[in-house]
């Protein structure tokens, strides 16, 4: 019996479903006259067929002129009237055959329980919630999910029809053939396991309305077993249940609808997030991993968090949480740089353990390769020259890789090289330029423009670099004694963490800039007295991870002493590092999926061969080649964990998937936010201590009632054989 | 023009089988001696029959002196007189008579067999007259046996047209008061009206000691009520409708009729009235030299 199966009540906040439990039942028990195929009932109307036949014809009867009508009158009173009855009759009678054969195939159905009605045929969808979250308890929850399903299995009869469908992300049936074998649903069922995908109810109703929809059974059933999570019920990007408000008049078309929740432990903790940020101005390898904790309990909790790198690990912090919030945890982590890292961060055990990790994966550090575009001609110091040897390995520590070229050459380069670029001073661009920078940007790659003497305000506002990086140029701004920059500078998250002598700042005067103009662009950094000064968009490529590629950067001053003291103040270094190493993040940002979606990793180069990935489990799979643009491979993440991508054994990326951090709040929809999503179903509630199969067996009761209708035809017709036989030989 | 007439109503191989046909009143008439019919009255006549005793008051010119010489006693002559037959050929031209199932109206019909009994009866040396009714007497000629009366009926007989209604049983009444001499009636009619008006007319005939023969013509299809499909029959004499399916009451109907038919032959017969049912289907020519075939047989 189902209580044996359902033993958590008290534990956990289950009482937005134990009020129900003490009230479980058929909803109703009624005589309902309803018809399986009623699209046959337009069939009816042939019955007017006799009747429209039988007035054309009198409309044709011919005048006959006779000599007497003398005898017609003596026959009249009795004869001729019973002919008339008789005609009468026989349009009654062919009108009812047509009637009662186009009832037939309408199949008309007497359900309801009343004493006599025998079992109807039944077509069962039984939804199973078989995500993440069922699987707390160590998997008894599911356990007892199955067990439910075994018990509805076990109601099936002779005739009866059934599907299984699982309500993890993304709905999926088992059995969408359907299955008139009770074997065959039990067998299914001991094949079922919970998987890290998070639920999806909605769209499984959807699915198993679909299925039953093609039965030609009198009664369909779905039932919908599961923790009744309230994330579950949400649509993909929607918010919670209360965007169902609205109540729907019940369809009697859909199936009669049960639901029987199952209550586990709702306290949990869980991580939503993890990133992993390369610490500005820190020595190579040494990234910040940062974790956020949150509470789905009712009460206030603490919880410790590990992080681990490369299965070791690497660090352990603890965070007080209050009920229902969410707190950060940080770490260092330093690695080797020239490698790919994998690693994740981890809380104790708790009611649901699937989301006790959080995987993240940590780039190879290569050096970050920047080109420098400066004009072609021009003498003396440029832009160029200060951006060159503000980046110069010597001074970078390694950290960049500079490379210097006219605009011209633009066109030629490598596009899959370079990580930043940096327009010092371009005048113009030509139109094979402007693509190039297109797809590098498109491909993840950073752009800085740095304006100044020889920029065209007009070919600008008309080109490509316009569009690129959202700025449209009205006018130089001269402010002969200067505009000090320190105000705008200090705080900014660019530059965080770096330690300012005063005067190194303080005396950076501008005097000279672009007054800019970048409405769609939320990163400004303003300088009082000019206008916006640096602003950073980031491009949105639709086939890009996360849809995202490289962000764009205007410095609306030159990097010329004529324009600011920028170039000679030891300022300029860090500014610029801060912005090549920002403007790199995108092309090496690791990706970092949900488990059901595809993970897709940037390739640094087309795959000179077979590119495999080793899925956490350690199964290998083949991953599939993209170009989004610039070289790409994926696969689909069906489970969480490090993924790492090799060419010819040789690892060129990792990607890290994880459970969709909804599943970490067990909090149940309550029976009437259920109701109202489900408010144009007739929807029974199993609750705990409710006979399942009285409930169910009630409402099967019913009676088809075609074989009636045809049999009255079949009658009517050998009555109108017998009306319409010839009376005079 | 009666040559017309002549040439339409008598065809040549019809005359010439009439020629050996003959008409015989069955019972006894009055009339003068020329034809062939026998008279009940002793009078003065071609063949002698007996002598009876003289007595005052008797023609002088009818003594037989021839018996006075031998016997010295006055007697007179009687002689049996071959008197004419007075024919009346009594014509429904009601409306009804109109109908016609296949080409030939009951009434053109009944013109033709009403021109072959003229015929016969003039050949015979009789006195034929003509009467043409609906609901009223529309033509009478006296009957007479001069030459021309075949001509003349015949001509009444061309110009004949159904129109009104019917009522057989008045016009007979009323030919019966008209006619003062015993005679030979001669019915052609449908006689589509009410039994119990028609008979009475028949038997005032009777009374009157008239002979009576009634030509009862019918259309094949008013005998059978062979229609196929339903129709809406319009009667031809009131212009009443009624919507039927014959087939269903065809049986029932076809009853009727033989009831009514049975019902006027067993009248007639009782009143000695000669009833011939005759459907147009069949040649008037044979229908009529049938009769007076059977006629002849049956003396």
């Amino acid at each position: 019996m189902r209580s044996s199966l359902i033993s958590r009540s008290g534990r956990g906040s289950g009482s937005a479903w134990s009020a129900s439990f003490r009230c479980g039942g058929v909803k109703e028990n009624r005589l309902n006259f309803t018809f399986l195929n009623g699209a046959f009932l337009f069939a009816a109307l042939a019955a007017l067929l006799p009747l429209l036949i039988h007035l054309i014809s009198r409309r044709r009867v011919a005048t006959i002129d006779f000599s007497s009508l003398r005898f017609l009158k003596e026959l009249e009173r009795k004869r001729i009237r019973r002919v008339r009855l008789r005609q009468i009759l026989l349009l009654i009678v062919r009108s009812l055959i047509i009637l009662a054969a186009a009832l037939a195939l309408a199949r008309p159905t007497l359900k309801g329980s009343f004493g006599g009605g025998a079992h109807a045929k039944t077509s069962v969808a039984i939804v199973i919630d078989d995500s993440a979250s069922m699987s707390r308890e160590n998997g008894d929850m599911f356990s007892d999910a199955v067990g439910l399903a075994r018990e509805i299995a076990g109601l099936l009869d002779d005739g009866d029809e059934a599907y299984l469908i699982g309500a993890g992300e993304p709905p999926h049936a088992l059995l969408s053939d359907g299955t008139f074998s009770p074997d065959v649903v039990l067998e299914e069922l001991e094949g079922m396991s919970t998987g890290p995908a998070a639920t999806d109810y909605s769209s499984a109703i959807e699915l198993a309305s679909g299925l039953l929809e093609n039965s030609r059974n009198l009664n369909r059933e779905l039932y919908l077993i599961g923790d009744m999570q309230r994330s579950g019920w949400a649509a993909a990007g929607a918010d919670q249940p209360e965007a169902y408000a609205d109540t729907e008049p019940v369809d009697d078309t859909e199936p009669r609808t049960y639901v029987l929740p199952l209550i586990g432990p709702t306290v949990n903790i869980g991580l939503p997030s993890v990133s992993v940020e390369r610490r500005y101005g820190a020595a190579p390898g040494h990234f910040a991993v940062t974790a956020r904790v949150s509470n789905h309990g009712r009460r206030g909790a603490e919880a410790l968090v590990r992080l681990f790198v490369d299965g070791e690990q690497a660090g352990q912090a603890g965070v007080e949480l209050d009920s229902g919030g969410t707190g950060t945890v940080r770490f260092a982590a330093t690695v080797r740089e020239s490698e790919w890292h994998g690693g994740w961060v981890e809380l104790p055990d708790d009611a649901l353990d699937t989301d006790n990790r959080r995987y993240f994966v940590i780039p190879s550090s290569r050096r970050t390769e920047v080109l420098v575009v400066r004009p072609d001609s021009g003498d003396g110091l440029d832009d160029s020259d200060y951006i060159e040897r503000a980046l110069d390995p010597g001074s970078s520590g390694d950290r960049f890789s500079v490379s210097v070229i006219g605009h011209g050459a633009l066109a030629r380069q490598d596009s899959d090289r370079f990580s930043v670029v940096v327009l010092a001073d371009v005048g113009r661009l030509d139109d094979g330029s402007a693509r190039w920078l297109d797809r590098h940007v498109a491909d993840g790659g950073g752009l800085l423009v740095v304006l100044g003497n020889k920029t065209d305000i007009r070919h600008w506002n008309s080109s490509r670099l316009s569009e690129l990086s959202g700025v449209e140029i009205v006018a130089p701004v001269d402010r002969p004694d200067g505009v000090r920059l320190a105000p705008a500078l200090r705080g900014h998250p660019l530059l965080d963490g770096l330690v300012f002598g005063e005067r190194l700042v303080d005396d950076i005067l501008v005097r000279r800039a672009f007054d800019i103009r970048a409405p769609e662009v939320e990163e400004v950094l303003e300088l009082p007295g000019v206008g916006s000064l640096l602003v950073i968009d980031r491009k949105r490529i639709a086939e890009a991870p996360a849809g995202l590629g490289g962000e764009v950067a205007v410095l609306a001053t030159g990097i010329d002493p004529s324009w600011s003291d920028l170039p000679r103040s030891g300022f300029v270094v860090p500014l610029l590092h801060r912005l090549a190493e920002r403007l790199s993040r995108t092309s090496s940002r690791p990706a970092s999926v949900t488990v059901g979606e595809n993970l897709l990793v940037r390739l640094q180069k087309p795959p000179t061969g077979r590119v495999e990935v080793e899925m956490p489990s350690g199964r290998t799979v083949a991953a599939e080649l993209r170009d989004i643009p610039g070289p790409a491979a994926t696969v689909s993440a069906t489970e969480p964990g490090v993924y790492r991508f090799s060419v010819d054994g040789r690892v060129v990326a990792l990607g890290a998937v994880n459970v969709d951090p909804r599943e970490s709040d067990l909090t149940p929809a309550d029976r009437g936010e259920v109701e109202d999503l489900l408010s144009a179903r007739l929807v029974t509630f199993v609750g705990e201590g409710a006979r399942l199969e009285d409930e169910v067996l009630q409402a099967r009761y019913g009676r088809e009632l075609w074989r009636a209708f045809l049999y009255a035809a079949l009658v009517l017709l050998a009555l109108e054989m017998y009306l319409a036989r010839p009376r005079f030989a | 023009m009666p040559d017309e007439s002549y040439r339409r109503f008598l065809d040549p191989v019809v005359v010439s089988k009439l020629a050996t046909m003959e008409l015989r009143a069955r019972l006894v008439v009055e009339g003068f001696v020329t034809g062939m019919h026998r008279s009940p009255y002793k009078g003065f006549s071609v063949e002698f029959a007996e002598h009876r005793q003289y007595m005052p008051g008797d023609p002088l010119k009818h003594i037989d002196w021839k018996v006075y010489a031998k016997t010295d006693r006055f007697y007179i002559k009687e002689y049996e007189e071959e008197t004419n037959l007075r024919g009346y050929i009594l014509l429904d031209a009601s409306r009804s008579m109109d109908y016609a199932s296949n080409g030939v109206s009951k009434l053109e019909y009944s013109r033709y067999l009403s021109a072959a009994l003229i015929y016969l009866m003039l050949k015979q040396q009789d006195s034929v007259g003509l009467m043409v009714f609906d609901e009223a007497v529309r033509e009478f000629v006296a009957p007479r046996s001069s030459p021309t009366q075949l001509h003349t009926l015949l001509a009444k007989l061309d110009h004949a047209e159904a129109s009104d209604e019917t009522d057989i049983g008045i016009v007979l009444h009323e030919l019966a008061r008209r006619v003062k001499r015993r005679g030979l009636v001669i019915l052609v009619s449908d006689l589509l009206d009410d039994p119990d008006r028609v008979l009475p007319g028949l038997k005032h005939f009777r009374h009157l000691k008239h002979e009576v023969i009634v030509f009862h013509v019918l259309d094949p299809r008013e005998a059978e009520f062979n229609f196929d499909a339903d129709a809406t029959f319009r009667d031809m004499e009131t212009g009443e409708l009624m919507t039927t399916e014959p087939f269903s009451i065809r049986s029932d109907y076809v009853g009727a009729v033989e009831s009514w038919k049975a019902h006027l032959r067993r009248e007639c017969a009782e009143s000695r009235i000669d009833y011939v049912p005759i459907l147009t289907s069949t040649p008037y020519d044979r229908a009529l030299f049938s009769y007076l075939e059977k006629r002849k047989r049956l003396g």
